[in-house]
């Protein structure tokens, strides 16, 4: 993945990014760390198109994040899983497949069906999000987002609402994906997911990227503010 | 003999004839005797007025979802003239005794636009006051649809067409369900109002029939157990569909 950032800025009531510019390229999967309120959340949904930064520009394998092209090629995962509560696990992926992707209702079906077998759901399939666990919701969330054949798959701290066993069992359905071709873009508070998972890594720290770099930024950090994350969360 | 005290369908019994027990001490006490025979051939009457009370709650669930709907689109309207508009007119309904307003709507302001039309004024009158009830009702469904779950539609790329009628309207029909039936259940009391514009509802056929059979203890128990015969089941059903739909 081919991420370029030139003096992205993005202003709520605060500035929530200040600044920021990056050019990496080549990496699989990258993740995004730093404290709650540091600006992960708001880069990740400025990098998939959901939302249109106030000043400055990103580009994303050198398309425009705004985009409708750039936009297609996303599978996005959030931090609660965000399935339709009114339909089933298969129905929340067959409905996006045949309205916004034009799938014929025996395609969806069946690409339904494999997805949610690779994330070992086939006996959940027909159950509402409210009967199955935190941790089969966010894996059929993930099978969803993968569902629609994206080239890249953004997950928004897809394990913040799960236990300890629930986190374990989604990132390992996660790893269990890298396979595919996927490339990743993740925020995550698991650093030992980081460390197996990702081969680069974005710190963020006020709305600013302090430091980025491969994993081993993480044993090594340069800066003070990477040094105190990296104690606080160990 | 303690876990058939523990038992539900017991505690049932019990209330019921509890329930029954305090009837007939009520009807025992009663200075008329009480007799089924005299009110016997005006069945047809009541049946008729059943029918009757059942037709205009209808009618009026019907209106005040309409006008409700409409209500909630001007209260979130961003003409601040419409938001203020609602809110006066929540405020005077929510302090308005039903009765009141049935008279007003039938005696003041119908003539005022000309119509004298006292059962169209009658059901008017119930439409206006649950209205502002019905705007809450939509108001707070479709609040209960997070901002998350917009956030996922967008990310799909859902058009504004496909987002209500795949994803929220089905939604906002499930929890809508349960506090409209409430509703209705509360529109077929308050219907009983209507008799003070000789409306043909329960109430008014009921003193009708008493007035021409003397069996007061008669008419208002039976009157009685006919709006239980619909509000009961009504509220059961409201809170079966509450357990089978709920999100």
């Amino acid at each position: 993945m081919k991420i370029e950032l030139s003096n992205l800025t993005h202003i709520y009531d605060r500035v929530v990014i200040d600044d920021c510019t990056l050019d990496i390229d080549g990496y699989q999967s990258i993740a995004v760390i730093g404290v709650s309120g540091s600006g992960k959340s708001t880069l990740v949904r400025i990098l998939s198109g959901l939302e249109a930064p106030t000043m400055g520009t990103a580009k994303v394998n050198g398309l425009e994040v705004h985009s409708e092209e750039h936009k297609k090629k996303i599978g996005f995962v959030f931090q609660k899983h965000n399935l339709f509560p009114h339909l089933t696990l298969k129905e929340n992926i067959t409905l996006v497949l045949e309205k916004t992707r034009d799938y014929s209702k025996a395609e969806a079906q069946e690409k339904a069906t494999f997805y949610l077998d690779l994330l070992h759901l086939q006996n959940q399939a027909n159950k509402l999000p409210k009967h199955v666990s935190g941790g089969e919701a966010q894996r059929a969330s993930l099978a969803r987002a993968l569902s629609i054949d994206p080239d890249f798959i953004f997950l928004d701290e897809p394990t913040s609402s799960l236990d300890p066993i629930l986190t374990d069992e989604v990132l390992k359905a996660v790893e269990e994906l890298k396979g595919l071709g996927k490339e990743f873009l993740f925020i995550t508070h698991v650093m030992s997911f980081v460390k197996d998972f990702a081969d680069y890594v974005i710190y963020m720290d006020q709305g600013v990227i302090k430091e980025h770099g491969e994993p081993s930024i993480l044993t090594n950090p340069k800066t003070q503010s990477l040094k105190e994350f990296m104690e606080k969360v160990r | 003999m303690s876990s058939i005290f523990k038992s539900k369908a017991f505690a049932y019994v019990l209330a019921l004839l509890t329930l029954l027990a305090f009837l007939a001490f009520i009807i025992l006490r009663q200075r008329s005797g009480f007799e089924l025979d005299v009110v016997k051939p005006y069945t047809s009457m009541w049946v008729s007025a059943f029918f009757k009370t059942i037709f205009i709650s209808l009618i009026t669930l019907a209106g005040s979802l309409v006008l409700g709907f409409i209500f909630y689109l001007l209260s979130i309207s961003k003409i601040k003239y419409f938001n203020a508009l609602i809110d006066l007119f929540t405020e005077v309904v929510y302090g308005t005794p039903l009765l009141v307003m049935v008279v007003v709507t039938a005696f003041l302001i119908g003539p005022a636009f000309g119509s004298y039309n006292r059962n169209v004024l009658g059901v008017l009158a119930l439409i206006f006051y649950m209205s502002p009830f019905m705007k809450n009702i939509f108001k707070s469904a479709i609040l209960s649809i997070d901002e998350e779950q917009y956030l996922a539609m967008e990310a799909f790329g859902f058009t504004t067409y496909q987002k209500y009628r795949y994803i929220i309207l089905p939604q906002v029909i499930r929890i809508l369900m349960p506090p409209l039936m409430n509703n209705l259940s509360l529109i077929i009391k308050g219907s009983a109002l209507l008799n003070v514009l000789s409306y043909e509802e329960l109430f008014y056929a009921t003193v009708v029939i008493q007035s021409k059979t003397y069996a007061f203890v008669e008419g208002y128990l039976i009157m009685w157990a006919l709006y239980l015969v619909i509000t009961i089941p009504l509220s059961n059903f409201a809170k079966l569909i509450e357990r089978k739909w709920a999100l």
